[in-house]
């Protein structure tokens, strides 16, 4: 059972990755897909995962929920997944899915794997791959008990393409509103993402490996050796206020795919690199050679950025 | 106002690992810290004490003898008291038993508030915070990046994607995980950290508390996977920096 994420009445892309993956465990499993879509007005995005995947879909209209509320959504689905007898819950490993996801996993009384990179199909059954201790390994694991809820990291799987085969069924439940004890009062808008960021083909990106704040000056000064380059930065790099938020590239922040992406003293959590993965050619510089920034870099320069930029940039003329 | 942050010590980040078959092991220089959102956790219920000097600040960290140094840190930042679950570090406890030994102990102890980070910063499960509320049937508010008590209750501003906040209120008791923002931890104290240094955790044994079946097993660790070629540059500092430029100009990037 897939759980559609959307805002402000579109679905988020990362719905389709998560039926990608359903559709991996599910043919291993033998298992039925199915979509839930929860909201106030649930029926339009449940019909569009209908039509564009064929699978059976359950717009969930709960009184009340006009935005993203995690305790009502967790409380919902609590109620609703043991009747429709999900053995396989799977949501993103993003902020609302983590709002959510643990809870009802107790819930549910569930085994629960966060984060899935990857799914293999063994003998014993489908086993789930993560990453852990700082992107440096990954780990392999099974359920040993069901139901199960997965949390699936965004921009791991690629998203399942439309069905050819026929629309699915779109069935309508309506729930009262859930006892919640918290309560949501306000959406704010964030920053926005800087317009030149958007634009650039080349940009240059600053992590918490730039040590101190004047060290930025180096990568403007490497941005400066490009004719159409952007600084953006890491999330602590945002902050520490060294740079604005609006520049801040990952999961909370903008998505960029330039030309060339120059990322400097960034580690490679996942959180970033969903925001710059899709970058044509990637240079990581790290003074730590297992960072896992290195695993999708097109170059690995391993060294100290302070020592290697001033040299990078008296040999470039800049 | 009675406050509990839960901390993990894990490895500092640049540490580096050597894959000894599902065990990973830390090459020395052997160093520790907390987890940074933990730390930022704490600093939240240090503020909120500056705010409200009643408030008292409990930290707890489930781990090896080794968490005590984290624990001490806690003490030398400025919390009030200190808990130590005794664990062992292999295998790795699941979430869902960290949640239940914290859980088992917590339960009677009238917390109004309770602190973890967003996520750990080694495994990031984002799991261990939000699985403690419901099994202390709290409600959980995750990813929170502004935090305003009142008494009774709290009003916090949560981040989602894109950048997007929500403000929410929030009944007490309940549990929120603290994500990174303008606010930067506190350093300690000496006179904080030379009473720390006397104090002992209150210690209890992990094998004492109730935790149900693990559900789910790590089978393997493995290398990560290579997403692209990565060409490692070799030599000297100014060779790998001739050969960048090289590259860049073959690719028509410069
Ligand atoms: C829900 C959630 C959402 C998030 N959203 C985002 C997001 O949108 N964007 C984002 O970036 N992060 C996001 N994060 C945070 C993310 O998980 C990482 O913590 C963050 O990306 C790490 O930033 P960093 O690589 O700059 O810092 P670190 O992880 O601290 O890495 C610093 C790196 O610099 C290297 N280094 C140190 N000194 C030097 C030197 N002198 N020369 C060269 N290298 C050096 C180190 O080896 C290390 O690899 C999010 C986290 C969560 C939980
Ligand atoms: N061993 C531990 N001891 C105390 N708190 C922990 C421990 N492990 C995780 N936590 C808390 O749970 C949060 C989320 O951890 P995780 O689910 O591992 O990502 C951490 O930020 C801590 O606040």
């Amino acid at each position: 059972m897939v759980v559609a994420e959307h805002a402000q009445g579109l679905l988020a892309p990362v719905t389709w990755e998560l039926l990608a993956c359903a559709g991996q465990v599910a043919s291993d499993l033998d298992l039925e897909i199915a979509a839930v879509v929860l909201g106030q007005d649930a029926q339009p995005l449940a019909q569009e995962i209908a039509r564009c995947s064929g699978v059976k879909t359950w717009a969930v209209e709960v009184e009340g929920l006009a935005h993203f509320h995690g305790e009502a959504q967790r409380l919902a689905l609590a109620e609703l997944l043991p009747r429709l007898e999900a053995q396989v819950v799977l949501g993103a490993h993003s902020t609302s899915g983590l709002d959510w996801a643990p809870a009802l996993a107790v819930d549910l009384e569930a085994a629960y794997i966060p984060g899935v990179e990857s799914v293999s199909l063994e003998a014993a059954g489908p086993t789930f791959w993560r990453s852990a201790h700082f992107g440096k390994v990954r780990e392999k694991l099974s359920p040993v008990a069901w139901p199960l809820v997965l949390t699936v990291q965004p921009g791991a799987f690629e998203a399942a393409p439309p069905a050819e085969a026929s629309q699915g069924e779109v069935e309508v439940v309506h729930l009262s509103a859930p006892p919640c004890r918290t309560k949501v009062l306000e959406v704010v808008e964030g920053a926005g993402t800087d317009a030149g960021l958007g634009r650039a083909q080349v940009v240059v990106a600053a992590g918490r490996g730039v040590g101190q704040v004047e060290n930025l000056e180096l990568l403007r000064r490497l941005a400066g050796l490009f004719s159409s380059a952007a600084l953006a930065g890491s999330r602590p790099v945002c902050d520490l206020g060294w740079l604005g938020y609006s520049q801040q590239v990952g999961l909370t922040g903008a998505t960029v795919t330039p030309r060339l992406y120059l990322a400097c003293g960034i580690s490679g959590a996942r959180q970033h690199t969903v925001g710059m993965q899709g970058s044509g050619f990637i240079v990581a510089v790290n003074s730590d050679p297992q960072a896992a920034i290195f695993n999708l870099a097109d170059v690995c320069v391993v060294e100290d950025l302070t020592v290697f930029l001033p040299a990078l940039l008296e040999m470039a003329g800049g | 106002m009675r406050v509990l942050v839960c901390l993990k010590q894990v490895w500092e980040p640049e540490s580096l690992f050597d894959l000894q078959g599902a065990e990973l092991r830390p090459r020395p220089p052997l160093r520790r810290k907390i987890s940074s959102y933990d730390e930022l956790a704490l600093e939240e219920a240090l503020r909120l004490k500056d705010r409200l000097p009643e408030a008292r600040v409990t930290a707890l960290s489930v781990g090896p003898a080794t968490v005590v140094d984290a624990l001490r840190r806690a003490l030398g930042m400025g919390a009030d008291q200190v808990v130590h679950i005794l664990a062992p570090e292999q295998p790795p406890p699941r979430p869902s038993t960290l949640a239940a030994w914290i859980a088992a102990w917590a339960r009677e102890q009238g917390f109004d508030l309770i602190l973890a980070g967003v996520m750990s910063e080694d495994t990031m499960q984002g799991a261990v915070g939000p699985m403690l509320a419901a099994k202390l049937g709290m409600p959980a508010v995750t990813s929170v990046v502004r935090l305003e008590a009142g008494s009774g209750s709290l009003e916090v501003e949560r981040e989602m994607e894109g950048g997007r906040r929500q403000r929410l209120a929030v009944q007490l008791p309940a549990l929120v995980t603290i994500q990174s923002g303008p606010n930067q931890p506190r350093y300690p104290t000496l006179s904080n950290l030379l009473r720390a240094k006397k104090t002992t955790p209150f210690t209890l044994e992990a094998t004492g508390l109730a935790a149900p079946i693990e559900r789910e097993k790590v089978l393997a660790m493995a290398p990560p996977e290579k997403l692209r070629t990565g060409l490692v540059l070799e030599g000297d500092t100014a060779q790998k920096a001739e050969r960048l430029l090289a590259i860049l100009r073959e690719r028509a990037l410069l």
